[in-house]
């Protein structure tokens, strides 16, 4: 009779004490704040959660590949350019007439190569990858500008209904596909890190890289296909991007880099490798979009959302720590 | 099976090994051997060379010259992977494993059990990692804990419980009671005791020559890249190990 209740209990006592459950406090508390404190309900009304869902969900698909980056124990502050970089790419296949799924997996193949450049300097030149991606980040973004003079560049996709539909259509006519991407990213990525062996070697990578190396666990191969699935997905929403504003421009993904590494933090990724969870990241990344679109819907000026954005990390982080200091005390 | 001919042979034969790091001349031509069940204390001061030696049977440095022999065959050993395919497992202070994993994730890293579908097979990783610690004589509440959570003893416990659920066949012990109290270090060297009682060889690096004076069979000095000694247990007793070690440090 009491062992159900004491199970109930401790399942209770799980949950409270994951670090992905302060974030979905905070996440609740954001969502309440901004439908009450909109104008006229703007917050939760059908167009804007759509927007809310097909805009932010871009940024939040890359930041998923950046969350279990950081767990590998790795940087990626070149996301922004890259995603700037593959819109380019994009651009110069589009206008080969290319069919546009063509177009999209060479631009994705692009994408990896700009990955695999990330994780070559890093690992072959043992270059701290903040150092790396920080240098990357300055050149894939200068010759993007360089190579299209900073202009703004029409790129229509909308001749292929399909390719449309695949990246910027809707389920049912309500729900953005992009948002049904970012939930399958994060299930795909979420399996791979809990459930593989692959996913085990990233956690002791990022843990203690030594040990991982010393139980034959070949490191740098880790954390290059982890560079590689965050340069897929810059590849990816690329395109998704392309098929959403139907142009290329130079001026895309600037300051992503900073926000995906808060996203992550915020889910309960630490910065030194080795902790974190996909469910954690997903809920991270979705809080920073919601903020971005509430604060806009608010009509609050643009610079209080860096405000907002501090307080939330700093008090996710230091509520995720709390939690799981009890946690332990009580085994 | 010739047992006879297996108990006497080597388990790690290393002929003249050499190693330089830029002008350091850290191993000025050893010879190392280590039989088949045996147990040896490999003793020096900081910077005898004792690290460097046992790094290149891991596969952590490569030698500039010189042999090694596993279990009678020529081996190439340039990686941590390469030792550990021969079965060549370490149990060191901080490299052996991940703070933040659960001791089941920590037990298999790097050879997880799978089922289908490329997953992972949680519960064969968290029943055998339990069974390998209660064989071992170590009772933890849950395969789940995180390595952090645990003793400094029962974190040498974890690392060894792998080295034997895996059949190691040569097991290098690292400094492993550095830094423990005294109740954990008698916990670790009751560990090492059943390492010995499954047949395992193994090397006992450190300076604390009372923690392995009871263990091991026999014992090897080493003194700047050198060694100095290489004496049985029957041929010494404590005082005169411990005088051939001050000594050993102290010729010129």
């Amino acid at each position: 009779m009491g062992k159900p209740v004491k199970q109930q209990n401790s399942f209770l006592k799980k949950l409270l004490t994951t670090r992905s459950f302060s974030i979905l406090v905070v996440l609740i508390a954001l969502l309440i704040i901004f439908t009450v404190f909109s104008p006229g309900g703007n917050f939760i009304n059908a167009e804007n959660i759509k927007v809310l869902l097909a805009y932010g969900s871009e940024f939040s698909i890359i930041a998923l590949g950046v969350g279990v980056l950081m767990i590998a124990g790795e940087f990626d502050l070149s996301i922004g350019s890259i995603l700037v970089f593959c819109s380019y790419l994009f651009l110069i296949f589009f206008k080969l007439n290319l069919n546009y799924f063509v177009v999209l997996a060479l631009t994705i193949l692009g994408g990896i190569a700009l990955g695999y450049i990330n994780a070559i300097v890093t690992t072959k030149g043992h270059i701290p990858s903040f150092i790396t991606t920080l240098g990357t980040m300055m050149l894939w973004r200068g010759l993007t500008l360089w190579f299209s003079g900073g202009l703004q560049q029409a790129c229509d996709v909308s001749s292929s209904s399909a390719f449309l539909s695949f990246l910027n259509g809707t389920i049912g006519g309500v729900f953005p596909v992009q948002a049904l991407w970012f939930i399958i990213v994060g299930i795909i990525l979420g399996l791979l890190l809990h459930y593989t062996r692959y996913g085990n070697w990233i956690y002791a990578t990022g843990d203690n890289a030594d040990a991982a190396r010393a139980m034959g666990i070949r490191t740098h191969i880790v954390k290059m296909t982890a560079f590689i699935i965050v340069g897929i997905l810059c590849a990816f929403v690329a395109g998704m991007q392309i098929a959403r504003v139907s142009c290329f421009t130079s001026r895309t993904g600037e300051g992503w880099e900073l926000k995906a590494i808060a996203a992550c933090v915020v889910g309960g990724t630490s910065l030194r490798g080795g902790i974190g969870d996909m469910a954690g990241i997903f809920l991270g990344a979705f809080a920073i979009s919601v903020i971005e679109n509430g604060l806009v819907v608010l009509r609050i000026p643009y610079f209080w959302t860096y405000t907002v954005f501090g307080l939330v990390i700093v008090f996710s982080v230091l509520s995720s720590m709390y939690l799981e200091k009890q946690k332990w005390a009580q085994k | 099976m010739t047992t006879e001919a297996n108990q006497n042979s080597d388990m790690v034969k290393m002929v003249d090994i050499h190693k330089w790091f830029g002008r350091v001349y850290a191993l000025r031509g050893i010879d190392f051997n280590l039989k088949r069940g045996e147990t040896l204390g490999l003793l020096g001061d900081n910077g005898a060379g004792k690290s460097t030696l046992i790094k290149i049977l891991s596969g952590y440095h490569v030698a500039d010259r010189g042999e090694i022999y596993f279990d009678g065959k020529k081996a190439l050993i340039h990686s941590p992977r390469d030792a550990r395919k021969l079965g060549i497992e370490t149990v060191y202070q901080e490299q052996a494993l991940a703070p933040n994993l659960s001791i089941s994730r920590n037990i298999f890293m790097g050879r997880e059990p799978l089922k289908g579908l490329g997953l992972l097979d949680k519960k064969v990783m968290d029943e055998e990692s339990m069974q390998a610690l209660k064989h071992l004589g170590l009772r933890l509440r849950s395969p789940d804990v995180p390595i952090i959570t645990l003793s400094g003893g029962e974190r040498q416990g974890v690392a060894i419980a792998r080295a034997i659920h895996f059949k190691a066949k040569c097991v290098i012990l690292d400094e492993p009671t550095v830094a423990l109290s005294v109740k954990e270090v008698n916990e670790v060297l009751e560990f090492i005791r059943q390492i010995k009682r499954e047949g395992i060889s193994s090397i006992f690096i450190t300076h604390n020559l009372y923690h392995v004076y009871d263990i091991a069979e026999r014992f090897v000095v080493m003194a700047r890249g050198r060694k100095m000694a290489d004496v049985k247990k029957e041929e010494v007793t404590r005082d005169n190990l411990s005088d051939l070690v001050i000594k050993s440090a102290m010729v010129e």
